[in-house]
């Protein structure tokens, strides 16, 4: 090994080497000092421990002095020379290779703690391959402009935020969402830059590169949560702006009574808050950074203590339950044939933007053209232009009853398509045989419309909007953990009920506005529960801000939703709602684990210390293990 | 003309010391709002560009005994 390497060794861990050298001659001066005779080479030895462990201590020290701070290093130094003073010279070694110990070993830790998020900035490559000029060519990623086309091999990171335009793809979301399973994209989808592309090449349009990234805003988002103080924290703070000052005024009344300066010293050195000052954060920047790996971005501590407080979930339904995928179900004619019935309803919903109206133009699309539909995509509702519509015409006119269905007019003919509501709105006979068809399918949880024509029912179709596999799992999940769940619904209570007994929910609310699930926020909260409302973030955004806990899902590509939510799940990933919920209450636990810890570890050690149990080197030894405890403690919660 | 940079340090090992690095850094001539984070290590100063000198904060807070890392 050359001088260079050395050198550069020692830089790289000269914590380690000062610690390990200051521990080996505390214990080769300890041990000669047991010899006849050596006393003096003892001395010489222990006081070299100190040195060499304490210069760093001390240059801190100075610093703090400098800075007019009293921090710990100030009073160890103190201490350090202090048991010199007095010939203790075994004791000052012992506190100084142990406080030099401790501090590595923190930092250590607490270096782990800082890098979780560092895996996730390292995600994203730094270099894309873009078109420019007909030409492919490797540019760094943060220069690449807004619109242009970068490509992604197979197996490549993707650079930049973007639109597929071209290729289709299988692409691990993991670094943004959480999610293990690969997603699906095609021409259109949104790309993450981090985000790992599987299977075949893309062509993405960019819109987002350098910090600009979904990727990017969670980190900062996170790191914001990180820093953010818990009402806890601010507690302990203000605590110990007191705390000090009344160690210190008792070190130097214990002094001025015992006149025992090594008393006074041991009692600034074990009276510094340490263990109580670290658990808190710890605990929280650990359970925010795992969060932050499974796709769950938590706002900041004070909304951990929170979450962690829960009693009651309440689920909006469509799009959070269910899969928010509305498809016809069954079309049933009663004065009509089916088919006349779906394409009538069709031409009444031609121009609504209601995803009801979505699903039924493609059914009816579906129907006439099943060859190049194929009937897979029915789940991408909306984007549909009339004019691909084909052979089915459009309506003369149009009008929207808003919440109760439209009614619209086509060669002469009268078309309403909606609700109960709208029939007995209009004076419409509902004959009893549609009403029983009707009742039926809602009691599967389907939603049911009437189909008019011309003041006649002719028919009705009834629409699902299928359940999340994970949703009977997840309830039962928060039972066991002792949390209610209820559901909220803007569907009738017949739908609500067949819905809420498929899930397992006891407790629903059904034909609510949206305006009505704050109210009912509001109720839940007035009876004492501590509320969390999980919603889309956006059509449920005054119900999320008034729950105690706001939770928004499938968040990854709304700002919006990530603004509104006090937890806000990347995913559309229904099972990372009770994961959120327990880590939670179990970094709550974590917290008062590690408060109590610290509270019981310093008055024992003040009580031992004025009994004159405890001696410098003892109380030093103490300290240190409890502040190693809470940080281990905390850093628990990085592996829940 | 204001500026902002930021550092990373790894190797906080108690909140007081990040508290310290705080206000020595505010000591700085030309500084005007320094946030240091124990949790996340992350130091974040805003400065006067035409008094400050950059190289001067990543000083600072290696003679507190800590190894700033470029952020």
């Amino acid at each position: 090994m050359d001088t260079q390497s050395i050198e550069q060794y020692y830089r790289q861990h000269r914590k380690a080497i000062v610690v390990a050298m200051s521990g080996l001659l505390y214990a080769g001066g300890w041990s000669i000092g047991y010899v006849p005779g050596f006393d003096a080479a003892s001395t010489a030895i222990l006081i070299l421990a100190a040195i060499i462990g304490g210069y760093d201590i001390a240059k801190t020290a100075y610093y703090e002095v400098k800075s007019r701070t009293l921090g710990i290093k100030t009073l160890v130094t103190l201490a350090a020379v202090g048991a010199i003073a007095i010939g203790s010279y075994w004791e000052a070694a012992a506190v100084v290779f142990l406080f030099a110990l401790g501090s590595y070993l923190e930092g250590r830790t607490m270096r782990k703690t800082r890098n979780a998020l560092e895996e996730l900035l390292e995600m994203t490559p730094d270099t894309a391959t873009v078109r420019r000029d007909g030409e492919q060519k490797e540019v760094p990623a943060r220069e690449v402009e807004a619109g242009e086309i970068v490509i992604v091999k197979p197996g490549e990171k993707i650079p930049v935020d973007g639109d597929v335009v071209e290729g289709e793809s299988a692409v691990n979301q993991a670094p943004v969402t959480g999610e293990s399973a690969p997603v699906h994209k095609a021409d259109g989808d949104e790309v993450y830059a981090g985000t790992v592309n599987q299977e075949g090449a893309l062509e993405v349009t960019t819109t987002g590169t350098g910090t600009d990234t979904t990727l990017q805003r969670i980190i900062q988002r996170v790191e914001g949560a990180q820093e953010a103080q818990s009402p806890t924290e601010s507690l302990i703070d203000r605590f110990a702006k007191y705390y000090t000052p009344a160690v210190i005024a008792l070190a130097i009344g214990a002094y001025a009574v015992t006149q025992n300066a090594v008393l006074s010293l041991t009692l600034l050195v074990i009276g510094c808050p340490g263990a109580l000052v670290i658990g808190p954060p710890v605990s929280i920047v650990s359970a925010i950074g795992n969060a932050a790996r499974n796709g769950v971005l938590m706002k900041g501590g004070e909304h951990l203590e929170q979450a962690g407080k829960i009693d009651l979930v309440a689920f909006d339904k469509t799009g959070t339950l269910t899969k928010g995928e509305t498809a016809v179900a069954d079309v049933e004619g009663f004065d009509a044939d089916d088919d006349e019935v779906l394409d009538l309803a069709a031409i009444a919903e031609m121009k609504s933007e209601h995803h009801l109206g979505d699903a039924i133009l493609d059914a009816a699309q579906n129907r006439r053209d099943p060859v190049t539909d194929g009937g897979a995509t029915t789940a991408e509702s909306g984007t549909r232009s009339p004019t691909e519509t084909g052979s089915l015409s459009e309506p003369d006119d149009f009008e929207v009853v808003a919440g109760k269905g439209v009614v619209a007019h086509h060669d002469d003919r009268e078309i309403v398509v909606g609700n109960r509501a709208l029939l007995d709105e209009r004076g419409i006979d509902l004959p009893n045989d549609v009403a029983e068809y009707v009742r039926d399918r809602e009691e599967r949880g389907e939603t049911a419309i009437h189909v008019v024509l011309n003041g006649t029912v002719v028919g009705a179709i009834a629409l699902h909007d299928e359940l999340r596999d994970a949703a009977p799992g997840v309830i039962q999940e928060l039972r066991d953990a002792g949390i209610e769940a209820v559901m909220l619904t803007g569907d009738n209570e017949r739908v609500a009920a067949a819905v809420a007994e498929e899930i397992g929910i006891d407790d629903y609310r059904a034909e609510l506005l949206p305006e009505n699930k704050q109210d009912v926020v509001t109720e839940y909260q007035a009876d004492g529960h501590v509320v969390a409302m999980t919603g889309d973030g956006i059509n449920d955004a005054p119900a999320l801000a008034t729950a105690d806990v706001g939770i928004a899902m499938g968040a990854a590509g709304t700002d919006t939703a990530i603004e509104t939510a006090d937890i806000a799940l990347m995913a559309d990933d229904l099972e990372r709602i009770p994961y959120a919920v327990k880590l939670s209450k179990a970094t709550r636990w974590n917290v008062l684990e590690n408060v109590g810890l610290a509270l019981v570890v310093v008055t024992m050690l003040l009580a031992g210390v004025l009994t004159s149990y405890v001696t410098l080197a003892l109380g030093m030894l103490v300290h240190e293990a409890s502040v190693l405890a809470v940080i281990g403690n905390g850093m628990r919660l990085l592996r829940y | 003309m204001s500026d902002t940079t930021q550092f990373r340090v790894l190797d906080f090992d108690c909140p007081s010391c990040a508290s310290t690095v705080e206000r020595a850094l505010s000591n700085v001539d030309g500084v005007e709002d320094v946030e240091v984070h124990y949790s996340t290590g992350r130091v974040e100063i805003e400065y006067d560009d035409g008094v400050s000198d950059p190289n001067a904060f990543a000083q600072t807070i290696e003679n507190q005994g800590y190894t700033p890392q470029p952020a």
